[in-house]
């Protein structure tokens, strides 16, 4: 390398940016990762499951040194009302094997273990260094970064922002039209310490297996959802919050947490438990919506920089979808470098990738269902209309007969005071939008 | 028999001052003691009622690798055969290598009990003790404040000066003086109530919180040493072997961990409180009253609690 | 030539090195080297008896600009007085050496004493307080003594320094150094007849203290001082309380115990 410092600089050593580097190394290019933190993810946090499928292609047979604490066997997804649950599980031992499906793990870990295959393949991670702003060239075009420190300015031909929700480096390379408060969601969460044996016989678990249950309702009439996960000797309980409806009810998110882990159907699960760890985190969350443009002259964006995370209330995938745009963009940097071309024109393969995969089609199928799932009509009215259907079908009002699903339904949302019409075309939207 | 290994005191006298632990340590020795540096004397007599065999040596050269080599000596000629127990005090701790060195003896730095077959040993800042066989005459080095010290009524004290000659050589490292504590540190260390605070507390501003609360209650405020190298108190505020050495009948202890370089520097209060998240650390153990809470949201509401509510 | 030892210290264990480092005594160590050596317009030589993972210290140290660095390769849990041998052996042509105060693992304190007298130079241990002089040939340096006095040291000649984590701000590295530092070559040798002794660690539990003995001259009088549990309470109450309520709770006892009215 003549004038660069380096073939290619990724921005961040999250799942994105690892995997972007791990990617660049691969293809035999020089690449620098440069990392706030003092080690890869350190400052990281999430809900807690991964779904990994992705690394067979980077890291093939990684089950096998991956920092996993539990596999998830079981997935539930709980509807909550003032003090009642209905609760949809669904359990298979076949996740608890390899290939595997998903796993709880911390970040701090995996972020880790992650960083140090690209480290392990050749690129150069610098930690404790802070990106402060983007070099161009005398034609605008993207060619390095400045840093914190002294004598701090790396060039290379191509960036790569995998920095995160709220990218700076995307805003400041102009790939974000409008940046509104309301495509976010606030993740909050607690990691709570429960004994290894507890935690198993609370979940129905053994060995190295876990649950992820997904919550709609009980986030105190803030619109959002919640989740438990299982770790080997903690279990992370959170809530995901719509914005603007927050700051709107003026509640905070801590007491909201309280007002989940009171709930009837939750508190037997987390008795006695201490709290280790709280922590907050800003997801991306209106999908399609508030994506950016993907690359520019000299730089590409990938993770949550480029909202890529699916993030609607009780969905939470974004480890992945970073994982594969940071691989993707990789990928089609090393292309660009080859054929000598890193002009937007020349990058635009990493957009075509991530139509042809999952990143993009998941987005578009499910493009709807955000918007759907935290609307104010699921939010706050379907929980308790589902949860006294299920109520009145399992009561025995004896003498009374059995009144029937279709009177108890039209009664209940009668009391629920739900349109039909809006019933139906949520139904019908619920029905298109999961595909 | 008696099973304990037989130990002398190497004590390091300044003008006639013994440091903090040296009165420990001779009684850790049963008495037995050398005292070299200036102005012996005066320190044997401060020594009565805990010791009763006293060697001394004046020198004349207080630099610690002659020190050492003369203390070794004097060892040699008085009780060869005698393990070797030296106050961790600064000026113990320069000592206690060369000692070792010149007697040709393993050093055990850090001890906080002699047995019988072991030595005790505080480790990772305090926080664990890591027992070392023994297997023949060792050095080591006592930390201050740990075990009190036996007065005993009425004992004879024996004195033997000794006269060892050491080379006086030229020195690259000269002592040019002594600066005795300063206002805020006696402040403290006469405190009969002391308010701390140690790494369980998150900020800067807590400190002036605590400072406040410590105020209302009519007592001083004191740190740990975790929170003088974070820059959020002077050094005249740290409680322990290596800051000031206090001595209150309250101390009350917001996220303070307990490490015995800390409490070595506590004295005997008759009350102690500590708020703590972890219910099994030292600190927790030591207290009367032992509060398992978020030390920031406790000192929040005590601050709430005790100033009065300006009227609106 | 000005030498700084750094001690590689890992908390979790070889296999996790993510909160390994030096401690913050070590980084003021070598920050003061780096500024004693620009002094002098002298090198800076930076030694660390330790494992592989070691290196990254010294890769930190030469990004911040030491010029060479040596690791004698061992396991950790060597001795002080061996360490400070094999360091001996590395520093003898130092004119200056720095180390931090405490190692955050063992905390002996020790190697710097033993060090300086395997040397042969004098020691000016435990320091809170640093001036260097323009050219590097004179060194005022301010040492803790016990209750809270304090000594003033001169430094005019070869000696081995040990400081507290609070006496300089390590420098930030370039970042190309940083880079760099990634391929610089480090001299590796072996440490011969390591004497390593992992001694099992067991928590901390303070020693029964002696309690001075009661003044009073009546025998019954002295029994009831020393048993007399208003004046030495002993056990200790464990309560598990909300803020507010634990706040009430430390007035109650200051209440019963008469500090408050
Ligand atoms: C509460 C919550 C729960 C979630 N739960 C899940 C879940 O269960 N499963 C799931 O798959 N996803 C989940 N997500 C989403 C997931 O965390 C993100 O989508 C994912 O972390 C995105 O990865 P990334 O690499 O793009 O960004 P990040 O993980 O945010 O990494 C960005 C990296 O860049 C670094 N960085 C930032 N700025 C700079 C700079 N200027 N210079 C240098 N470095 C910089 C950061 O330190 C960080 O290491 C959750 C998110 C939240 C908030
Ligand atoms: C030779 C030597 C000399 C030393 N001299 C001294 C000295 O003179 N004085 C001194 O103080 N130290 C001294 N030290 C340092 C000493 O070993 C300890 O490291 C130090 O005392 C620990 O301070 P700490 O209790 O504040 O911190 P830590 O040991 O880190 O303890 C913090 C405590 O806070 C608790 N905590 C955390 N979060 C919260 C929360 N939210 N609410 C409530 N509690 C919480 C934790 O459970 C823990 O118990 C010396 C060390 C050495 C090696
Ligand atoms: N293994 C080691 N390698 C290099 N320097 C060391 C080592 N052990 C101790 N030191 C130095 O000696 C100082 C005091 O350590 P210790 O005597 O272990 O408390 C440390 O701060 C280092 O400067």
């Amino acid at each position: 390398m003549s004038r660069f410092d380096a073939d290619a600089i990724v921005v961040g050593a999250g799942p994105a940016g690892s995997c972007a580097a791990l990617a660049l190394a691969r293809a035999g290019k020089n690449v620098i990762l440069v990392e706030r933190g003092p080690f890869a993810g350190s400052k990281n946090m999430y809900g807690g499951v991964v779904y990994p499928r992705i690394l067979d292609e980077l890291v093939p047979n990684w089950w096998e040194t991956a920092p996993v604490q539990r596999w998830v066997v079981r997935r539930s997804t709980m509807i909550l009302a003032d003090d009642n649950a209905f609760t949809i599980d669904y359990r298979t031992p076949s996740w608890g094997r390899p290939p595997y499906n998903g796993a709880t793990a911390y970040r701090p870990d995996f972020d880790h273990w992650l960083s140090r295959q690209a480290v392990a393949a050749g690129a150069t991670l610098v930690t404790s260094t802070t990106v402060t702003g983007l070099l161009r060239d005398p034609a605008g075009r993207v060619n390095g970064v400045r840093t914190d420190r002294p004598d701090g300015d790396l060039s290379a031909p191509i960036v790569i922002a995998c920095d995160g929700v709220n990218s700076f480096l995307a805003k400041e390379a102009g790939l974000y039209t409008a940046t509104d408060a309301a495509n976010f969601t606030v993740g909050v969460k607690e990691t709570l310490a429960l004994p290894r044996s507890v935690i198993e016989e609370r979940f129905g678990v053994r060995d190295d297996h876990g649950v992820d249950i997904e919550i709609l309702g009980g986030t105190s009439g803030v619109n959002g959802g919640g989740f438990i996960y299982t770790n080997l000797e903690t279990v992370s309980l959170g809530v995901v919050l719509k914005l603007p409806k927050l700051t709107a009810q003026s509640k905070r998110p801590e007491e909201i947490i309280a007002g989940l882990k009171r709930h009837p159907a939750i508190a037997p699960l987390i008795e006695g438990a201490t709290v280790q760890e709280y922590s907050a985190h800003v997801i991306p969350e209106a999908g399609l919506s508030m994506m950016p443009t993907m690359v520019t002259d000299g730089m590409l964006v990938a993770g949550d920089a480029a909202a890529l995370c699916l993030a609607a209330g009780i969905w939470l995938e974004g480890v992945n979808f970073a994982m594969a745009s940071g691989m993707y963009a990789g990928r089609a940097a090393a292309a660009a470098i080859d054929q000598g071309d890193v002009s937007a024109k020349g990058l635009a393969g990493y957009t075509k990738l991530l139509e042809e995969s999952f990143v993009l089609a998941d987005h578009r199928k499910l493009k709807d269902i955000p918007g759907l799932v935290l609307s104010d009509r699921v939010q706050q009215k379907y929980p308790g209309f589902v949860t006294s259907v299920i109520e009145r079908v399992f009561r025995v009002d004896n003498p009374n007969p059995k009144p029937g699903l279709r009177r108890i339904v039209r009664e209940e949302r009668k009391r629920a005071g739900i349109k039909l019409g809006d019933l139906l075309r949520d139904g019908w939207k619920g029905m298109r939008g999961f595909g | 028999m008696n099973a304990v290994p037989a130990l002398i005191a190497v004590v390091p006298v300044r003008d006639g001052i013994l440091p903090a632990g040296g009165l420990e340590s001779i009684s850790e020795a049963r008495g037995i003691a050398l005292l070299i540096g200036s102005d012996c004397p005066a320190a044997v007599e401060s020594a009565r009622g805990v010791a009763r065999r006293v060697f001394t040596v004046e020198a004349t050269d207080q630099s610690p690798a002659i020190l050492g080599r003369v203390a070794a000596e004097a060892i040699r000629r008085s009780l060869p055969d005698h393990s070797v127990v030296v106050p961790a005090s600064p000026d113990g701790r320069d000592l206690a290598p060369h000692l070792a060195l010149a007697l040709g003896r393993p050093l055990h730095s850090g001890a906080i009990e002699i047995r019988a077959d072991e030595v005790r040993l505080a480790r990772q800042g305090g926080l664990a003790i890591a027992p070392v066989r023994v297997e023949g005459p060792f050095v080591a080095t006592l930390q201050p404040g740990i075990r009190g010290v036996d007065f005993v009524a009425d004992t004879t004290l024996e004195h033997a000066p000794l006269s060892i000659s050491a080379p006086t050589t030229g020195h690259s490292v000269v002592s040019v003086e002594v600066r005795p504590p300063d206002a805020s540190t006696m402040d403290l260390a006469e405190a009969p109530r002391i308010v701390g605070g140690g790494a369980g507390l998150d900020s800067d501003a807590r400190f002036a919180m605590l400072a406040e609360v410590a105020a209302s209650l009519d007592a001083s405020m004191g740190v740990t040493r975790v929170i003088t190298d974070r820059g959020w108190a002077t050094h005249e505020r740290q409680i322990g072997t290596t800051g000031v050495v206090v001595d209150p009948r309250l101390y009350i202890a917001f996220g303070i961990s307990g490490a015995v370089q800390h409490t070595s520097g506590l004295g005997q209060p008759a009350h102690i409180i500590s708020v703590n998240t972890d219910p099994h650390c030292p600190m927790m153990q030591m207290a009367d009253l032992a509060i398992v809470a978020d030390a920031n949201e406790v000192l929040v509401a005590l601050a709430h609690e005790v100033t009065p509510v300006s009227p609106s | 030539m000005i030498a700084v030892c750094l001690k590689w210290v890992q908390p979790h264990g070889a296999a996790d090195d993510r909160f390994a480092g030096i401690s913050a005594a070590d980084q003021s160590a070598l920050e003061l080297a780096l500024r004693t050596a620009e002094a002098r317009g002298d090198e800076v030589l930076a030694v660390t008896v330790g494992p592989v993972g070691a290196e990254r210290a010294l890769r930190d140290a030469l990004a911040c600009g030491a010029t060479r660095a040596v690791r004698i390769a061992t396991e950790p849990g060597v001795s002080s007085l061996r360490t400070a041998t094999a360091l001996a052996a590395e520093v003898d042509a130092a004119d200056v050496v720095w180390c931090g105060d405490y190692s955050a693992d063992r905390g002996s304190g020790s190697v710097p004493a033993f060090l300086a007298a395997r040397l042969g130079i004098d020691q000016a241990l435990g320091l809170i307080d640093i001036e260097i002089n323009g050219n590097g040939s004179h060194i005022r340096a301010v040492r803790r003594l016990d209750g809270g006095r304090r000594e003033v040291l001169s430094v005019t000649g070869r000696a081995v320094l040990s400081v507290e984590g609070s006496t300089a701000r390590l420098r930030r590295a370039p970042l190309r150094s940083v880079i760099t530092a990634d391929a610089a070559s480090i001299t590796v040798r072996p440490l011969e007849s390591p004497d390593i002794s992992a001694a099992d660690l067991v928590p901390y539990r303070p020693r029964a203290r002696v309690l001075p003995a009661p003044a009073s001259a009546n025998a019954l009088d002295r029994v009831r001082a020393l048993t007399d549990t208003g004046a030495a309470p002993s056990r200790t109450e464990t309560v598990v309380l909300e803020p507010a309520a634990a706040a009430r709770r430390i007035l109650d006892a200051l209440r019963d115990w008469g500090y408050l009215t």
